[in-house]
């Protein structure tokens, strides 16, 4: 599903080497943990997947696609199938929950009559029907960090990139996302999973890649936290 | 349709300074415009009126062949008609205009001299062809009234000219208006632009409400500047046309319709235009 050649990516203004010559392979279906260090080059990974950059040396592949060779209207057709969890949530702050989710349906041309019974499926998914009306503001952070899954979720994109899905939650409201996130893989989505979180990698074992100064200097098939 | 349609209101509405300016550009450019063209076909209709009453009269000297000179008139190409009145029918028509020629005449013999009657095709033309017609060998001296119907065209002319440039530049003016108007817009939603295109929306997409907001812009200006134009040179015209009945006011609605369709068509072409490439510039802006 994801095949990185050789990447690396440097900043161009700062001159940071974020990542650092990074080869890997990850499998359709699988589900993967990133970890590593604040700075250690995780939300570069996931840009570098939905081509929000592009690497400075080498190839990333995405369904077997060099991304590098995308023009005009592929990069979008790129980013549709795939389901981003960012960092920062990037909820837009005037639109309600459901309408949040409903946005990803818009933009991306999907009928309106499927929208009411797929934005709540997934908002369903995520523990939060009853709040479909509230404004992220009127939110908890957790609470929209669950939204943000349900918008990344609800087009039902063969890929889920999540960064940092549960930076800002406590341990049992983290272990329910992490249940939602390995749900959405058991119905065959590929997951990756960029986190902190020692504790989660440690009880919901899967495959950990990580990284240290932007070098991949770990891949355990069978998990654990190593740093 | 309707959501592009709806964001693109928004974005006319949440930037009303630069939606006001735009309009205002928009329609001082067309009107302006309205009113060059029209006053330029009132022009023209009133010179082509002229014109038929503009003529050159050469008068030769004695013994001077005119036959050769007609020839050589004729052979200018901005003379349209030339014809001899020969010194005798001259005389008969000065005796018949002015009875005590006859006298003078049978005292000292017809004073006049063969004439030529020249008429110009354009009377911008006019001097030219009285000094080509002066230079000729054999004749005595030329004569043309209309001296000030040139002067008169050519001040039209300038005015014309600074009237097109004027308008030219409101027209710029207006461009950079809605270059301007579109990026506030996309500025002001540049959150939700990123987010778009994070969910893979497509440029066509993320630019449709800011296409819509110029081609807005564009048939808004130009319904406004027609429902100004219209009315304004139909009072204007009406009320010349009572002062100085002689003035033959162009009132033809068919044309007045073409002008505005014209117009209209012009304005949508300069708020396309302009959305297309501020979104699209901006777009790349963004990224
Ligand atoms: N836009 C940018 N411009 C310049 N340098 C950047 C940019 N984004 C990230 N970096 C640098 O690249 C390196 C990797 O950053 P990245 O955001 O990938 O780390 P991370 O592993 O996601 O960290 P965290 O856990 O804090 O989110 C860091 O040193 C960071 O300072
Ligand atoms: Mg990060």
């Amino acid at each position: 599903m994801i095949q990185f050649h050789h990447v690396s990516l440097e900043y161009p203004v700062t001159r940071t080497l974020a990542l650092d010559d990074v080869n890997l392979h990850i499998k359709k279906g699988e589900f993967v943990y990133l970890v590593g260090h604040s700075g250690a080059g995780k939300s570069s990974f996931m840009s570098l997947v939905l081509k929000r950059s592009l690497p400075s040396k080498g190839e990333v592949y995405v369904a077997g696609e060099p991304l590098r060779r995308f023009r005009g209207g592929r990069t979008a057709m790129h980013r549709r199938r795939i389901g981003m969890i960012f960092q920062d949530n990037q909820l837009l702050p005037h639109l309600s929950s459901a309408d949040n989710v409903a946005f990803a349906l818009r933009v991306t041309g999907v009928p309106r009559r499927e929208w009411d019974e797929r934005v709540s499926g997934a908002l369903k998914l995520v523990g939060l029907d009853h709040k479909k009306h509230a404004l992220p503001v009127q939110l908890s952070q957790g609470e929209q960090q669950r939204v943000a899954i349900a918008r990344a979720i609800v087009s039902e994109p063969p890929l889920l990139l999540a960064d940092e899905p549960t930076g800002n939650l406590d341990p049992e409201n983290s272990r329910d996302i992490l249940k939602v996130l390995q749900n959405v893989n058991l119905r065959g989505t590929t997951v990756v999973v960029a986190t902190h979180a020692r504790d989660l990698v440690e009880t919901f074992r899967h495959r950990t890649l990580t990284l240290r100064r932007g070098r991949l200097v770990r891949d355990d098939p069978y998990g654990g936290y190593a740093l | 349709m309707t959501y592009h349609l709806r964001q693109a209101w928004l974005a006319m509405r949440g930037n009303l300074t630069a939606t006001l300016a735009t309009l205002t550009t928009m329609v001082l450019a067309l009107v302006m415009l309205g009113f060059v063209v029209l006053l330029t076909l009132n022009v023209d209709r009133a010179l082509s009126q002229l014109e038929s009453q503009v003529e050159v009269a050469a008068f030769l000297r004695d013994g001077a062949d005119t036959e050769r000179i007609l020839s050589s008139i004729q052979d200018l190409p901005q003379v349209r008609e030339a014809t001899v009145v020969r010194k005798d029918a001259v005389l008969a028509e000065m005796q018949r205009d002015y009875p005590y020629v006859r006298e003078a005449a049978e005292l000292a013999g017809n004073p006049f001299p063969d004439t030529l009657r020249v008429r110009v095709a354009r009377v911008a033309d006019t001097t030219t062809v009285a000094g080509a017609v002066r230079k000729l060998d054999g004749v005595e001296s030329v004569e043309y009234g209309a001296g000030y119907v040139e002067r008169a065209a050519r001040v039209l002319d300038a005015v014309r000219v600074a009237g097109y440039v004027l308008v030219a530049l409101l027209l710029a003016g207006t461009l950079f208006n809605i270059l301007n108007a579109v990026r506030v817009a996309m500025y002001a939603r540049r959150a939700e632009i990123n987010v778009m295109r994070l969910l893979g929306a497509t440029r066509g997409f993320i630019r449709l409400p800011y296409l819509i907001e110029g081609l807005l812009l564009g048939v808004l200006g130009a319904a406004l500047a027609g429902a100004l134009l219209v009315p304004g040179y139909e009072a204007l015209a009406s009320r010349l046309t009572v002062l100085v009945p002689s003035l033959p006011m162009l009132q033809d609605r068919a044309v007045l319709a073409q002008l505005v369709g014209t117009l209209a068509g012009l304005g949508v072409l300069v708020g396309l235009v302009g959305s297309v490439v501020a979104s699209g510039r901006y777009l790349r802006e963004l990224e």
